[in-house]
């Protein structure tokens, strides 16, 4: 009697597990819903809008360019794949997020930089542009001044004389 | 030289270095555009198919170009259509897209790519339409470029 129930409760034990690791299969082979897709390509997009800022603001921003053409491929491969390998099309399109997310990230720090780098070359140019004119000025008021007092300095020690003397 | 003619000799000279100190900070592309093109199977303009077999794939390439003075959200959108679709610089077709490309270019930057193309339905002079449509943050939704493109093919059963 104990032995038969003690086979029995191993049978459901078996059975349950059997039940829930079926569950879990069928649950991780899901197909991706387009409203995933639709989801991480508002991702990327999101993502692009923060690199055209970053680019406005004078940030280089190549590499997050090819992170986002790495996430456009993780979406299209998702969307290839769906039918015969769903588990792989859910992880493409997490990767594809994860990488959208991180270029949104990635790209404040870039729009800081790009600031910043935009600023010392205003900063530069205009100021070149400013001692250009300054120099300019400066040597229209006392250039020929300056130039007369040289010559004299340089040629002080010689002597004039008369071509046919 | 006579003070005038160094007078003016040292404003020019004033002018063109002050323009070339500015020369980082003016704007660099004045007149930006796009581009788009469709090559053959052997990536060349040229080898176009005239006639393909329904239900069978066949290989073109596209190809775009980004010279908007900034990075672009590019997507290439392949429709079938047919004599009566219309299509213009302004107007995108109204017809059925079997084939979505998309790509981010940097200013300056251009790719060529493969389209795997397939036609299903069979039929006479149908219009594979190419169009290129960009991203507009500031609306935040894709928006047509006006450019366009079409190939002309037979579509037959065998």
């Amino acid at each position: 009697m104990t032995r038969s129930r003690a086979s029995r409760g191993l049978s459901f034990l078996l059975l349950t597990i059997i039940a829930l690791g079926l569950c879990a299969r069928v649950g991780g082979a899901a197909a991706v819903t387009q409203a995933q897709v639709s989801s991480a390509n508002e991702e990327i997009l999101s993502a692009f809008a923060a690199v055209s800022v970053a680019e406005r603001s004078g940030g280089n921003v190549s590499a997050l360019d090819a992170k986002l053409n790495g996430a456009i491929l993780l979406v299209q491969e998702a969307e290839d794949v769906n039918a015969t390998d769903p588990a792989q099309a859910a992880a493409d399109l997490q990767n594809a997020t994860a990488a959208a997310q991180g270029v949104v990230t990635a790209s404040t720090s870039v729009e800081h930089a790009g600031s910043a780098a935009r600023q010392a070359t205003e900063g530069t140019s205009l100021g070149a542009a400013s001692a250009i004119v300054v120099v300019a000025a400066l040597i229209y008021v006392f250039g020929g001044r300056v130039y007369r007092k040289a010559w004299l300095r340089v040629y002080r020690d010689s002597v004039v004389r008369p071509a046919h003397g | 030289m006579d003070k005038e003619a160094a007078s003016i000799a040292l404003a020019l000279v004033t002018v063109l270095a002050v323009f070339a100190a500015i020369q980082p900070i003016l704007p660099a592309n004045n007149q930006p555009f796009s581009e788009l093109g469709v090559l053959g199977p052997s990536q060349t303009l040229g080898g176009y198919p005239t006639s393909v077999v329904a239900g069978t794939p066949f290989l073109l390439y596209g190809y775009i170009g980004d010279h908007e003075g900034a990075s672009g959200y590019y997507q290439l959108l392949v429709k079938v259509g047919n004599q009566t679709t219309l299509v213009s610089n302004s107007t995108y077709a109204q017809a059925p897209v079997i084939l979505t490309y998309s790509r981010v270019l940097e200013n300056n930057q251009s790719a060529t790519f493969p389209l795997n193309l397939m036609l299903s339905d069979q039929g006479n002079n149908t219009r594979l339409i190419f169009e290129l449509w960009s991203y507009n943050v500031t609306s935040s939704s894709f928006a047509y470029t006006g450019l366009w493109n079409q190939l002309l093919l037979n579509v037959t059963s065998h």
